[in-house]
């Protein structure tokens, strides 16, 4: 076996046991409720504006290139229809999970990153305090809430933005617009939205958390460990959604 | 009165990464309430000694006895074993090299930090129990300033404030003198002193200071390319003909111990 291979396999054990340790953390106490919050607030502040401004533009695109090309067929009115379809499946929650991943995952792995290098997780560790619970668990359970919550708002902003763009712009009729905007999306799509965001929220919080404690070499493994998350996360996120989507078009729903 | 037992036992204490021994068949017993000073040039093992001691990591073989508790035998992996080995960490404190306090916390928080993880105290006693501490190495009043706004004299000043702040009977101290001027790490040394006869905590210090070693040393011990090549009560480290133990106390280049 190559040393590359030896390298895979080994961090591929530390990531089932560091699984497992987080499961352990997840259903045991003492529980961290304050640092939690502090790292939801923390994340929300970082990720809000980026992710809107993210977001916004892509209703804004479905709405002009597809107002033209709906009245073609005559068919304007249905233009509601494919922008909430669109924007409920498949934008909102992987525009969210990504500009997540981007935001909150690297400022995760360099924050658990530098407390590593500078000693701070060994420090919490001698003093009896286990720096998954502390410092891992907060992230994840941050990400895993604050994912959704951003998808809400990006919906929201991306239906608003194709709104705009759609009516006042390019004139298709706001009774039409509105009367059309569901006629597509059920229930069920919004909760596979959900659950995939808080999915992809998982598994930013757990790389993050994973790369941050494994960093080494000084600043500039703290770069790379933000690096790498970033990098796999949106990676992974952007393939799962894909088997997601073709999963759900198989099955119909 | 039964005799005390020691503080510290190491046993032929190995660790290795990979080819390189790191440390090699190190035993000692350090009796409780005594100064112990552990000399050696830099990469020598002394600071994989001291994380071996608080069970951040574990020796490939040989067994360390905390106050007769064999940490060696805990493994943080299963649950009634990881109990066990934050209780025994509870007896320790430890200075880290470059204080690793909590960059996003204020001074006053780093000092609470275990006070609120272990012990049930208001609010009001724990912050009387950090002004307290704060007081005692020479920071008072810096409750409210951020690690980043200090310099690093006072860093580790509040580093050992923490570290001493739960009332540990073991403290470690990695390097406490490297990166101070003169007066600082004398005042340092003076405070190791001061909190010894107060409280009289057993102390573990890395340095490579021989001036610190001979000020404030109950014990001496000298290791070099992994061995101990020297240990005991300071007095007789002095006296010893060692030439390693010589050579380091002379600055000299001329001896056993090689520079690489």
């Amino acid at each position: 076996m190559t040393n590359r291979s030896v390298r895979w396999f080994e961090a591929c054990a530390a990531f089932v046991e560091f699984l497992c340790a987080v499961c352990r953390c997840l259903v045991t106490g003492p529980r961290y409720l304050v640092e939690t919050l502090r790292v939801m607030d923390l994340l929300i502040r970082r990720c809000l504006i980026p992710v809107g401004l993210a977001v916004a533009p892509v209703g804004a695109v479905i709405s002009l290139q597809g107002a033209g090309l709906f009245r073609m067929f005559g068919a304007e009115s249905l233009l509601s229809s494919l922008l909430a379809t669109a924007i409920f499946r498949e934008y909102s929650p992987a525009l969210a999970s990504v500009m997540v991943a981007a935001q909150a995952g690297s400022s995760i792995a360099a924050r658990i990153g530098t407390m590593k290098v500078r000693g701070q997780i060994d420090a919490l560790a001698v003093m009896s305090v286990d720096p998954i619970r502390y410092v891992v668990v907060p992230g994840l359970i941050a990400c895993i809430i604050v994912t959704p919550l951003l998808s809400v708002l990006t919906t929201l902003l991306g239906l608003v933005s194709g709104w705009f763009f759609a009516v006042p712009v390019m004139g298709v009729d706001h009774g039409s617009f509105l009367a059309n905007l569901y006629a597509q999306v059920s229930l069920v799509d919004l909760w596979v939205g959900m659950g995939k965001c808080m999915a992809f929220g998982t598994a930013v919080g757990l790389i993050a958390g994973f790369l941050g404690l494994r960093t080494s070499g000084g600043a500039t493994g703290v770069g790379k460990a933000a690096n790498d998350t970033v990098t796999l996360t949106i990676v992974l996120i952007l393939v799962a959604d894909y088997f997601v989507s073709m999963l759900l078009l198989r099955l119909g729903v | 009165m039964a005799e005390q037992q020691p503080a510290i036992t190491l046993e032929r204490v190995c660790k290795s990464f990979g080819p390189n021994h790191v440390l090699r068949d190190v035993s000692l017993t350090l009796p409780a309430g005594k100064i112990l000073v552990m000399l050696g040039p830099s990469g020598t093992g002394k600071s994989v000694l001291l994380r071996c001691l608080v069970g951040l990591m574990k020796p490939d073989s040989g067994r360390i006895f905390i106050e007769g508790q064999d940490i060696t035998a805990l493994d943080e992996r299963r649950s009634a074993d990881r109990e066990q080995l934050f209780a025994l960490r509870r007896k320790f404190g430890m200075l880290f090299q470059d204080g690793a306090l909590f960059d996003d916390m204020c001074v006053g928080d780093n000092v609470a930090f275990p006070l609120r993880q272990h012990e049930k105290m208001s609010e009001r006693e724990i912050a009387d129990r950090v002004a307290q501490y704060l007081e005692a190495v020479g920071l008072k009043g810096v409750q409210r300033k951020m690690p980043a706004e200090l310099s690093g004299g006072m860093r580790k000043r509040v580093a050992f404030a923490r570290a001493i702040a739960l009332r540990p009977k073991i403290v470690l101290c990695d390097e406490p003198s490297s990166g101070l001027d003169p007066v600082m790490s004398a005042t340092l040394d003076e405070l190791i002193l001061e909190l010894h006869r107060k409280f009289a905590i057993t102390f573990v210090v890395i340095s490579h200071d021989t001036a610190e070693a001979r000020n404030i040393a109950d014990y001496i011990g000298l290791l070099y390319k992994g061995e101990l090549q020297e240990y005991g009560p300071k007095e007789q480290v002095l006296r010893s003909s060692r030439r390693h133990i010589n050579q380091f106390f002379d600055r000299s280049t001329d001896g056993p111990i090689k520079v690489l």
